[in-house]
């Protein structure tokens, strides 16, 4: 059984990888958007947020599935909305917009007076940002990050219900191939499987964890907590 | 697409499930409140094989995605509720079971381990320094926890406790896939016969957007009055 879900890990492992990706993007415009405050942008870069964090994942990978090619078929284009490319989108999006909230926090909570330092410095924004404030803000963001990865991993496990053939769906495949005799430990096979994979990213973010102080005055520095993550 | 009639028609039949929702989310909220409670004051008092125990079931219920916990729970928990059953000699066929109370456990279980980060955190932001001032005034402790702790640690938890009944509210959309009817079951629902999916979809999304803002807005107003008086 365990051969037959590892190989539709590779279309999870794709999946999570462009949701990680694009998310984190459309995080940073989004974070943007709301900390520069643009009169109409910043609001609907507020209500994008709302949307992504009080609808439930299921809802908007729905939402994605039947929506986008609508949106698509306006621009006259070509209808390319497989379910798997509308998981990778739909969990984009919800990532992003969770992420939002996680960047946001953390740029406000480094002190006021280290902008202040590097603008009287002589410091353009692209140096403040990447020599000042950028360093400080990812090391208070870094354990909101890796719940966020959590999360998405976890979130992930739910296109199957748009159809892509992920893990969870080839589990389904192999459980009604046995008549639907082990469904209890065809799940608990699942769930070692996705623990494992948050033990993984746990492992790798709490690695940058550590590395992240070093940029960071010791003041600013956060309490070490024991496993943030989890 | 988007006509006013089926709108219409929609929007009656996916906000009967509202009520049900809620008070699915209300028993959920409660009891992993409870639970959450009781995990982080024994964290909290640092009682030795507790403690451990209480780290392996928050790995485990954090590493796990929620669907798969709630198909554990759903093929799992009703042979044991029958087992449970006929130990203290009652015959109970667990298999009779309503489909809603598997997902409630299940969906508690999992937030339980969540919420005991919440209360742990609002109890680490207790000033210890009241503790010792409550005690040097000759408080015992069952009235430091009522009369000091306890008031400050409600409030402190305000925000979180609502971010968690919204996580909640998420959460039980997944009961769809074990046949509980909530808000976005509904939608899909009713999406089946009239074949207006998007329709439908939009119409749940606006609901939970609205429900969100609402807890939102009453969670607000509620630690402003209460922190007035302390």
């Amino acid at each position: 059984m365990i051969p037959e879900l590892m190989t539709a890990l590779p279309l999870t492992l794709v999946i999570t990888f462009v949701a990680l990706v694009a998310g984190f993007c459309l995080a940073l415009i989004t974070t943007t958007l709301r900390v520069v405050r643009i009169p109409i942008l910043s609001s609907l870069a507020a209500l994008y947020v709302s949307y992504a964090r009080s609808v439930p994942v299921v809802l908007q990978l729905f939402v994605a599935f039947y929506g986008l090619p609508l949106l698509v078929a306006i621009f006259g284009m070509a209808d390319f909305f497989t379910p798997t490319v509308a998981a990778m989108l739909g969990l984009s999006f919800y990532h992003g917009g969770y992420l939002s909230e996680v960047m946001r926090p953390a740029y406000l909570a480094v002190d006021r007076g280290q902008h202040d330092a590097a603008d009287s410095l002589g410091y353009t924004f692209r140096q403040k940002m990447m020599g000042v404030v950028g360093p400080q803000a990812v090391h208070i963001a870094l354990p909101g990050y890796g719940n966020a990865l959590i999360y998405l991993t976890h979130n992930v496990a739910l296109v199957m219900y748009i159809g892509a053939a992920d893990v969870m769906a080839t589990a389904h495949l192999i459980m009604e191939r046995a008549y639907n005799q082990y469904q209890f430990e065809t799940y608990l096979v699942l769930a070692v499987i996705y623990s494992i994979m948050c033990l993984i990213i746990w492992v790798i973010v709490r690695y940058f964890e550590r590395r992240s102080p070093m940029y960071v005055p010791a003041v600013g520095r956060a309490k070490r907590v024991a496993m943030p993550s989890l | 697409m988007f006509e006013a009639d089926i709108l219409l028609e929609d929007i009656r039949e996916i906000l009967s499930a509202v009520p049900f929702t809620l008070f699915m989310a209300l028993v959920t909220f409660v009891f992993s409140t409870i639970i959450g409670s009781l995990f982080a004051l024994a964290e909290y008092r640092n009682i030795p094989i507790l403690r451990e125990l209480i780290f392996v079931y928050k790995v485990a219920f954090k590493g796990i995605p929620l669907v798969i916990v709630i198909f554990l729970g759903y093929y799992g928990l009703p042979p044991t509720i029958q087992f449970l059953a006929s130990l203290i000699g009652i015959n109970f066929n667990g298999h009779h079971t309503p489909n809603w109370v598997l997902l409630v456990i299940g969906v508690t279980a999992c937030i339980a381990a969540f919420q005991a980060e919440v209360i742990k955190g609002a109890l680490n932001s207790f000033d210890n320094g009241q503790a010792d001032a409550a005690r040097s005034l000759g408080y015992t402790n069952g009235q430091l926890f009522r009369r000091v702790m306890f008031p400050q640690v409600v409030i402190a938890a305000i925000p979180d406790l609502t971010n968690s009944i919204m996580v909640i509210m998420k959460a039980l959309s997944l009961g769809f896939a074990i046949e509980v009817v909530d808000i976005f079951a509904q939608s899909q629902l009713t999406a089946a016969l009239n074949f207006y999916y998007l329709e439908a979809f939009v119409i749940a999304v606006v609901i939970y957007m609205i429900i969100a803002f609402l807890v939102t807005t009453a969670a607000d107003r509620l630690e402003r009055s209460l922190r007035v008086w302390t």
